[in-house]
């Protein structure tokens, strides 16, 4: 077994990840502004009205969705908010369920009258309009099988002006989808908790106001988890987080020094 | 330990075995991480789209104009035969058309003419003070899109402004470059954590 450069610097990313975890030392972060809106929009919904909660993710971006999709639901649960689960991406489907089920167990919130899972819709444009026009024309039944007029929680519901947000939890671009059939066309208030790779591809929707929210990427789910007082994978991850970027800024470092230094050496050899 | 950690344990690792170089454990995993994702996307499909939306509502509830989306749908396997691959066309038509008919006014508000409104702000704040954000919005505006402006050779004041684009561009990229390490550093995390906590139990 031969060991390169990368292989090496693998094992470095490995040990400075184990020790952070191994540590398990809380990181105190500071709320950003984004977060503290994202925080307002839950914070600001009057006890009984409904949210949707989207799950708009694959499961490859379960590490940073987790924890965000967790802390907004704990806060909107803490807060009485009503909320329905849906799901635009079939990978995003299952993972929604389980979530809005172990929070909803937490605050011993009922299912039909608190929750309801809608699940999955194939065509996310079709399916985004199509609950603009009745929700129970979208979705007949809920994730269970059970009929839409069955569910008390439902029967408040006709289209997005029973809605007093969605919350689109998104790993790419389908936010944007929320933002520009919903948003735009129905005047639905539009979160996002999306992945730290996503953010730069919602600020501009969230200066122009098209978004009313976002939280994003592991820190946003740590400053999002001191907001409600709760901890979580947002906080636990935070010190391994901050180490792994200052061994990358490291390595940034090294890397340069190293070619600017080699580079150097063949004019001296000249000379 | 039940058997989905202790699956889940052994199948991270052999995906991870990938960072010391390509071998069979790792190809394994990848063609099972493939195989279980088609398949529950399929299982989906059938269940959430054919049955529900199609199928149940056609031939048990009886509303006879599905049979217009379930005709053109049957069109689109046309494709697979010389003789009949023109009558797919018909159905790519609709699609085609339907969807930019859905699709053009709304990507010309949200994201033309609301992102263009958003970039026009007062330069300066009521208080009379400069507008720092929107005085660096409309240069970063300005100057990129001068950046992308070809007709011209790019000298003069042109080029200078498009000199200054290219740094807003780079910033642009430098900032989602950031994210995107800061994204993948916690998926990482996110699988460490697993790994040491709930399979390994290294960590609390």
């Amino acid at each position: 077994m031969k060991l390169e450069g990368r292989h090496w610097i693998f094992l470095g990313l490995f040990a400075a990840v184990f020790i952070a975890m191994a540590l398990n030392l809380g990181l105190d972060v500071a709320v950003s502004g984004d977060t503290q809106g994202m925080y307002e929009f839950i914070d600001t919904l009057s006890p009984g009205s409904t949210i949707i909660v989207s799950f708009d993710h694959e499961a490859s971006a379960l590490p940073e969705i987790r924890p965000l999709a967790l802390a907004v639901l704990r806060h909107a649960f803490s807060r009485n908010v009503r909320v329905i689960g849906t799901a635009l991406l079939a990978e995003g489907t299952g993972v929604g369920y389980r979530l809005m089920q172990q929070t909803a167990r937490e605050f011993g919130k009922d299912y039909g009258s608190d929750w309801v899972y809608l699940g999955f819709k194939p065509q996310y444009i079709a399916a985004i309009l199509s609950m603009g026009e009745s929700f129970s024309r979208t979705y007949p039944e809920d994730y269970l099988g059970q009929v839409y007029s069955d569910l008390p929680l439902l029967n408040d519901i006709n289209t997005y002006d029973d809605i007093a947000g969605v919350v689109s939890v998104a790993d790419g671009s389908l936010t944007t989808h929320w933002i520009e059939y919903a948003g735009s066309r129905y005047n639905v208030k539009i979160a996002g908790a999306v992945t730290a790779a996503m953010i730069t591809t919602y600020d501009p929707y969230l200066a122009s106001g098209q978004m009313d929210a976002m939280v994003g990427g592991l820190r946003g789910a740590a400053e999002y988890e001191k907001l409600i007082k709760t901890g979580g994978g947002g906080e636990r991850g935070m010190l391994a987080q901050t180490v792994s970027h200052l061994y990358v800024l490291a390595l940034i470092v090294v890397g340069n020094l190293a070619y600017f230094l080699t580079r150097r050496k063949p004019k001296e050899g000249r000379g | 330990m039940d058997w989905g950690t202790i699956i889940a344990g052994l199948l991270t690792l052999a995906i991870l075995t990938f960072l010391y170089r390509d071998n069979p454990v790792y190809r394994v995993a990848e063609s099972l991480l493939i195989g279980v994702a088609i398949g529950y996307f399929l299982v989906i499909t059938w269940t959430n789209t054919l049955m529900d939306l199609l199928f149940i509502p056609l031939f048990t509830d009886g509303r006879l104009l599905l049979i217009l989306p379930f005709v053109f749908g049957l069109l689109m396997f046309g494709r697979f035969h010389p003789a009949t691959k023109s009558l797919s066309r018909l159905s790519m038509a609709v699609l085609i058309g339907s969807g930019a008919g859905v699709a053009i006014p709304v990507m010309l508000e949200a994201r033309t003419i609301k992102q263009m409104s958003a970039t026009v702000m007062p330069l300066l704040a009521s208080s009379g003070m400069p507008n720092w954000s929107a005085i660096v919005v409309m240069i970063g505006v300005l100057t990129t899109l001068s950046y992308f402006y070809f007709s011209r050779e790019h000298k003069g004041t042109l080029g200078h402004s498009a000199r200054i684009g290219v740094y807003f561009l780079m910033i642009f990229f430098g900032t989602t470059f950031g994210y995107t390490v800061m994204s993948r550093m916690s998926t990482f995390i996110g699988r460490m954590e697993f790994l040491l906590t709930d399979f390994l139990r290294l960590t609390n």
